[in-house]
């Protein structure tokens, strides 16, 4: 990675926030007393997580349920503030400067819509051009090109009660952009959709990442949105950081295991090849496991036309998703040293 | 800090659009005022026919307060903040927290716009009401006078709502407080049964508490109960109700945006 020369638009330090929960008595004698008495609990919901994100960037904050990753959007956003640790947005203390970091801001969240329900679509478009003071110039300017890009021309006039999510979604993709934010947050924004109008919002995101130079949080469970998109990724857990990188490294770490498949013009009984591990035998192809870094794709490929009459071979590269799940169940391991910050 | 009015002028359009798409609710809102004035006209004729007339008000004044708290009650019952209670359950208030805006002017301006599509409504429900009864018009003065009072008496019911839907920062559900509030003010805020009506202790009482500055106050400004030496009494009571529920208000709306900010909503 080049040396860090921008300043970051996005920083966190040791960022932290405790929530004070009622602690819940078991029975119903227990709901009792808890009216009466209450007994607290501390929980870390974001605990110490540091990390910066230079303008530009398209970064996917990645974690389990209850990882902490809305906590965290919530105190990038200013509605929350931090129990300790700082944060600064575009040079701005979120929650110190509410309104003012709310210029700098776009959101966009699956799983509720921040469009006028009862209304045409188009009116709320009007009403964020009021609310953000956005110039008559660059409104009809960003408005015909979300037009265009989202092809919202056919449903412009259709109160958004009546809208399909995938319409919808892309309404508010327009709505949180109308205004030219310099970072956007994206909170499962892919969430219920058919592949095609994933597809469409994930080529968006691409589109005004590369174009406007937006900075980009993208939370999500879907992983195939990362990996079409980000080169970088968070990854949160109980609310602590254990990975901040390139997706390839930690591919490379966690992913030497490739698997070549042969298919064979004949019936094989039990094929082998030196330097990889059988994994099962189907019809007439084979799986095999081998270490990419100790074994070339190409000299196995070579050993199993040598060895029998091969038809077609194909490789098949370790996913992210498998990697992922693998590093929330054992922690991350890294053999390099630490990332720095 | 300058405050931009545009966004506040733009809510208000929205809410009043919003509220007009309900097509079916605005006919049936001025069909059922109709008949309330209809009930109304009855009963206070039939009471009226069994007891002498009670404290200087005649049967036509009594049904010209019937008719015009009836009138005021469109205006008057529109929960404008029914908002806050809906977006706090549902979490897009969080939404709303975002964008540079004061969050309690936009459910003002909001409540403002609802609002005054339903006083729109006034009109023709007027003329709807008059083919039943025949109300009192007092003069100018007194008209002025019921208006400036009516305006206040406006701004002390949009607060105690606020008030009530802010509840649900901490509860999320406030049906429980909002019917035993709208089951005190329906009696004691002089929209059925003037205040005048309460016999001995309890009659003063009621005119001491802030449900009488809502209806009571300009209604009996526009009957003539209250004569005009007494007027300008009777709306610095009001305005004083008005502030102090502004100012708990505003208390309270710091304490329940901290419980979301620290909370996490």
């Amino acid at each position: 990675m080049a040396k860090r020369r921008v300043l970051p638009i996005i920083e966190c330090t040791k960022l932290r926030k405790i929530f004070r929960t009622p602690k819940r008595m078991p029975g119903p004698l227990g709901a009792l007393r808890s009216l009466v008495s209450r007994a607290y609990e501390e929980r870390a919901a974001v605990d110490a997580v540091s990390f910066r994100l230079e303008p530009g960037e398209l970064v996917g904050y990645i974690g389990p349920n209850g990882a902490g990753k809305s906590t965290t959007i919530k105190m990038l956003t200013g509605i929350l503030v931090p129990t300790s640790g700082e944060v600064r947005v575009a040079g701005i203390v979120p929650w110190r400067q509410r309104k003012e970091n709310g210029r700098n801001i776009g959101v966009v969240f699956g799983q509720r819509s921040q469009l006028y329900w009862d209304l045409p679509l188009i009116e709320s478009f009007e009403l964020l051009r009021a609310i953000y003071g956005i110039g008559r110039d660059q409104y009809r300017r960003n408005l015909d090109e979300f037009i265009e890009i989202l092809q919202l021309g056919d449903f412009l006039r259709t109160p958004v009660r009546q809208l399909s999510l995938g319409q919808r979604m892309r309404g508010d993709f327009a709505a949180a952009l109308l205004h030219g934010p310099r970072v956007v947050y994206l909170d499962e924004p892919t969430i219920g959709l058919d592949v095609v109008a994933k597809e469409s919002i994930r080529e968006f995101i691409a589109r005004i990442n590369s174009e406007r130079g937006t900075t980009v949080i993208l939370t999500t469970h879907d992983l195939a949105d990362v990996e079409r998109l980000c080169r970088r990724i968070i990854l949160i857990d109980r609310g602590t950081l254990i990975y901040d990188g390139d997706i390839e490294r930690i591919k490379t770490e966690y992913g030497q295991f490739r698997t070549l498949i042969v298919r064979f013009s004949e019936h094989v009984a039990r094929p082998a090849l030196e330097g990889a591990e059988l994994v099962n035998t189907e019809d007439s192809s084979a799986r095999f496991r081998f270490n990419r870094n100790l074994q070339r794709a190409d000299l196995l490929v070579r050993q199993a036309s040598e060895r029998y009459s091969v038809e077609d071979v194909s490789l098949e590269e370790p996913d992210l998703e498998s990697i992922i799940r693998r590093i929330y169940v054992e922690g991350y391991q890294s053999s390099s040293a630490e990332n720095g910050a | 800090m300058r405050v931009r009015v545009a966004p506040y002028v733009e809510f208000a359009k929205k809410a009043f659009a919003r509220e007009a798409t309900y097509r079916m609710e605005v006919l049936t809102e001025i069909g059922s005022l109709v008949l309330r004035v209809y009930i109304l006209r009855s009963l206070w004729t039939a009471l009226y026919a069994q007891n002498a007339a009670p404290i200087n008000l005649p049967l036509h004044g009594m049904i010209t307060y019937a008719t015009v708290a009836m009138l005021m009650s469109l205006i008057l019952e529109v929960d404008g903040t029914r908002l806050i209670r809906e977006k706090v359950r549902e979490g897009t208030i969080a939404t709303d927290l975002m964008k540079p805006i004061s969050v309690p002017l936009y459910f003002f301006s909001d409540g403002i716009g609802q609002t005054l599509l339903h006083a729109v409504l006034v009109v023709p429900s007027l003329f709807c009401a008059l083919l039943l009864v025949r109300i009192d018009v007092p003069s100018p003065a007194t008209i002025a006078a019921f208006a400036l009072s009516f305006v206040i008496g406006y701004g002390v019911n949009f607060f105690l709502n606020f008030l009530m839907n802010s509840i649900a920062f901490w509860t999320l559900e406030t049906f429980a407080a909002q019917l035993i509030v709208r089951w005190a003010s329906d009696l004691l805020s002089g929209q059925i049964i003037p205040l005048t009506l309460f016999p001995g202790i309890f009659g003063r009482i009621v005119f001491g508490l802030p449900f009488a500055a809502i209806y009571s106050t300009p209604l009996l400004i526009y009957v003539g109960v209250i004569p005009s030496s007494q007027w300008a009494l009777s709306i610095a009571l009001q305005a004083v109700w008005l502030v102090a529920f502004a100012a708990i208000a505003s208390v309270v709306w710091r304490a329940a945006s901290n419980r979301v900010i620290v909370q996490g909503g």
